[in-house]
């Protein structure tokens, strides 16, 4: 493959998280360059390529690793802002939570998210689940519940 | 006469006027003077006879000085005795529109002479009435004494309902004439006008049924023309056709005293006599007397019992609050005291419908009938207060064949929305009379009339009724009505500060259960992925460190997994429920194809039958089978040929889905905590697993209304049933009283 890889934006508070994530994704062997953020508003600046990412390569993420839980912008609040910005919206976004919570579930399909993967404690089975996501994020994730 | 001729007699005699004879009896005479005394404007035939002097100035001479005083201010009537030229005479005097009307009958020496002896046989009457008695016992001693004050054989007293229906409460007689006791007879056998008559003049005598009319002249009344009104004069003649009747009956002579009680009649003493007879005007004062004061013992008591029926209802009511305010919910209250219930209005049955649920106490129609009626009264009078008739049969046809129980009803709405009623009631009437005398016997030779055909009469004028709710009754309904809504608003505002409170509790729940769920697990999940790491990393580690490590890992995952269960656990309490039609057969099929892989080389004999339908939530009942059949597979795990049975069954009211299994089993003695979480009956070692399953599978159940039980007992396998309403239980949309 040629050219430069768009680069998958992690959005990850939790240390302990992100070591383990980014060693999962090591694993997959993918070659796209990874970008991390430690907050909600971060993910957005960087979105927006404004702020501390004023300079950033151009171009939006191929996909984005959302954690539920952020400091200052929440996670669902980021993918709102996503999902409701014309320009953003085509940019896949993964929510990866450890919420079992039904209600987020329910609110991030309703914000329009492209997968929703629970963390599994088994570190196999997440690893499985990114590489799986690696290749394409929709094969774990959880189906849609109903609504009402 | 024969029957017929007689019933238009009757029918005539109610229209008479009857107060306008145009003559009089003949033991006593009658003069009309102008108002101003100087003129005499009519006079009976007898006058000479009785007074001695020609209806002209002389005797009106006479008459100037008793009347004098009163001829100035004539507003009551007058009574006093006068002497003419020797003769003693009891002068009478009325004042009216036509004239000063003045009646005098003779008295001799021994009348005078009896009226020392009536004051204290009157005395004695008063002191022999019995303060406690009722009003039957005073009026039994009222007409004892009239009998002796008079001589007349037998002495009803005759008591008129709210209809002006005749009762016979009470009798005095010497057995020479028939009693009459206890018999009923309907209004018209004393038509408006005659109750009028009586009401104004308290004491009436027919001396002799066979008397010549004595006319008074000129017929029409020189002030105004018309017949002259005889309304206030005792000595008034009687209709031809009642002096037919007394002649028949063999009672040629008879009298009556007025009850009057507060301007009302109430009733009669009602006295006949097989032998002519006259009272001396003493005597008639006596008796005038005797009715006054029976009227003033009746009136007493009936104030008496009237507020000790008030006393009685508020206490009933009282007892009946302080009941449903302890008792769990209103109908229970009521049950407890059916006696207060049914006192509380005097009824002869009582229920209350709530949300068509119907209790009752006493004799009431039945509840379909009772369920019809308040969605009737509620269409009738929507939220009315208190309503009531005492002829429920012709106004409301489900209730026709309800006359032993239901001719009167009186109802409470309780709800403004909904047809939840206090309900009682009185049967009809005729069911309820107390029948002393046999009316055959007291009909006469003849067989004509009269209390027999009366009875008859009265009955066909009653059918279909109850007794009268009375203004008490419909008081204390609506009293306890208030009560009871006053209580329900208590009732709903304690329900409201409750659900309040509950929804503050599960919001708190719900907060911490959702940051266990994002901040128990991270930790675990951070334990077990390092762990994995590390052991991948380091090739060599030995391998008592490797086993340090998967124990680490092992010990991580399955704290993970428990804190899993108990968020699924929760959460199964707080998510609704999405009823519907489920296959079963379906269900078990998926369920069956997810275990595939546990059962893995195992011989499994799989028995599964015919599972009919079930109405539920699809996916908590797949958890609930998965769960049962889970449990089946691993405790046949030691088998060499497991055995699991899956069945169902459609019963009445609920379908019922059982697992067996020739498993382990367990002891019975340890069923109760099967279904508790995280109880486990095995260890660990033998059988893996948090405990939590059989829990979620009762919740579960229980959240559909339904139940589960197990049965087994040790080595010699498992059964699990669990049943489910087939409809399911109404929403739980808060009742608006029961609870």
């Amino acid at each position: 493959m040629t050219g430069t890889l768009r680069p998958i934006l992690l959005v990850e508070d939790n240390p302990n998280d992100l070591e383990l994530t980014l060693a999962a994704l090591a694993r997959c062997q993918l070659a796209n360059p990874i970008h991390i953020v430690r907050d909600g508003a971060e993910a957005l600046d960087y979105l927006y390529a404004r702020g501390d990412h004023l300079h950033r390569q151009a171009g939006d993420p191929a996909v984005v690793l959302l954690d539920l839980k952020l400091p200052k912008i929440d996670g669902l609040e980021v993918l709102e802002r996503v999902k409701n910005d014309a320009q953003l919206k085509p940019i896949p976004v993964v929510m990866l939570t450890s919420s079992r919570e039904e209600a987020d579930l329910v609110r991030s399909y309703q914000l329009g998210v492209n997968a929703f993967v629970v963390k599994p404690v088994d570190f196999n089975t997440f690893l499985k689940a990114i590489q799986d996501l690696g290749m394409f994020w929709a094969v774990i994730n959880e189906p849609p519940p109903r609504i009402g | 006469m024969n029957d017929a001729a007689l019933d238009a007699a009757l029918e005539a005699c109610s229209r008479e006027p009857i107060h306008l004879p145009g003559s009089i009896q003949p033991h006593g005479a009658l003069l009309v003077l102008s108002i101003d005394g100087r003129t005499l404007l009519q006079a009976s035939d007898n006058v000479p006879a009785i007074t001695g002097r020609d209806a002209g100035p002389a005797l009106l001479d006479a008459l100037v000085d008793p009347l004098q005083d009163w001829l100035a201010a004539p507003d009551a009537p007058l009574h006093r005795q006068v002497s003419i030229d020797g003769r003693r005479l009891q002068l009478t005097a009325h004042a009216g529109p036509q004239g000063a009307l003045v009646e005098l009958e003779p008295v001799t020496e021994a009348d005078a002479r009896t009226l020392d002896a009536l004051y204290p046989r009157v005395q004695r009457f008063m002191d022999a009435v019995e303060p406690e008695g009722d009003i039957v016992a005073v009026s039994q001693a009222a007409a004892r004494e009239l009998r002796v004050l008079t001589g007349f054989p037998r002495v009803l007293v005759y008591r008129f309902d709210e209809d002006w229906h005749g009762t016979v409460i009470a009798e005095d007689g010497d057995g020479s004439l028939p009693s009459y006791l206890d018999l009923r007879f309907p209004a018209s056998d004393i038509p408006a006008q005659a109750r009028e008559l009586y009401r104004r003049n308290r004491v009436r005598i027919i001396p002799d049924a066979n008397y010549e009319p004595v006319p008074v002249r000129p017929a029409l009344s020189p002030v105004d023309g018309r017949p002259l009104d005889l309304s206030a004069v005792s000595l008034r003649s009687v209709s031809p056709v009642h002096l037919e009747y007394m002649r028949n009956m063999g009672t040629p002579s008879s009298m009556s005293v007025s009850i009057v009680i507060d301007g009302r009649l109430w009733g009669l003493m009602s006295c006949h006599g097989t032998q002519p007879r006259r009272l001396s005007p003493p005597v008639l004062s006596a008796c005038d007397f005797l009715g006054q004061i029976l009227a003033l013992q009746i009136g007493a008591r009936e104030r008496g019992a009237d507020a000790r029926r008030r006393l009685k209802a508020k206490d009933a009511e009282a007892e009946l609050l302080a009941r449903m305010a302890r008792a769990s919910t209103l109908q229970a209250g009521l049950a407890e005291n059916p006696e207060a219930w049914l006192s509380l209005v005097d009824a002869g049955g009582a229920a209350v419908v709530i949300d068509d649920n119907v209790l009752t106490a006493g004799r009431t129609p039945d509840s379909d009938v009772l369920r019809s009626l308040v969605s009737w009264l509620h269409e009738q009078a929507r939220g009315e207060g208190v309503w009531s008739t005492d002829t429920l049969p012709s106004r409301f046809a489900p209730a026709a064949g309800c006359g032993d129980s239901a001719c009167g009803v009186l109802a409470a709405s309780i709800s403004a929305l909904h047809p939840n009623y206090v309900l009682w009631f009185r049967p009809e009437l005729v069911h309820t009379v107390r029948w002393g005398g046999e009316p055959d016997k007291a009909a006469d030779a003849a067989g004509r009339l009269r209390p027999r055909r009366s009875f008859a009469q009265w009955t066909q004028l009653v059918r279909g009724r109850s007794a009268r709710w009375h203004a008490s009754d419909l008081a204390a309904a609506e009293s306890l009505r208030n009560g009871i809504i006053h209580f329900v608003l208590r009732r709903a505002e304690e329900r409201a500060a409750l659900s309040e409170q509950l929804h503050a509790t599960n919001r708190e729940l719900e907060a911490f259960s959702y940051s266990i769920s994002h901040d128990l697990r991270a930790p675990f999940r951070h334990i077990v992925g390092f762990a994995q790491l590390l052991r991948e990393q380091d090739e060599n580690l030995s391998a008592q460190s490797v086993r340090y490590i998967d124990t680490i890992i092992e010990a991580a995952l399955s704290a993970g997994q428990l804190v899993d269960d108990l968020l699924n656990f929760s959460q199964l309490g707080r998510s609704t429920l999405d009823i519907r039609p489920v296959d079963m057969n379906k269900l078990m099929a998926e369920v069956r194809q997810s275990v595939r892989i546990d059962e893995g080389q195992r011989r499994v004999e799989w028995r599964v039958g015919e599972l009919p339908p079930a109405m539920g939530d699809g996916a908590l009942l797949r958890q609930t089978l998965a769960n049962l059949i889970d449990n089946a597979l691993k405790y046949t795990r030691h088998r060499e040929q497991a055995v699991i049975e899956v069945d169902g069954e459609s019963r009445a009211h609920e379908t019922v889905y059982t697992v067996r299994d020739n498993g382990v089993g367990f002891d019975m003695t340890y069923a109760d905590k099967l279904f508790g979480v995280f109880q486990r009956l095995h260890r660990v070692e033998d059988f893996e697993g948090s405990g939590i399953g059989l829990a979620l599978s009762r919740r579960i159940v229980d959240r559909h209304g339904g139940w589960i039980a197990a049965e087994g007992a040790v080595d010699r396998g498992a059964t699990f049933r669990f049943g489910l309403p087939r409809r399911q239980p109404e929403s739980a949309n808060p009742q608006d009283l029961s609870t």
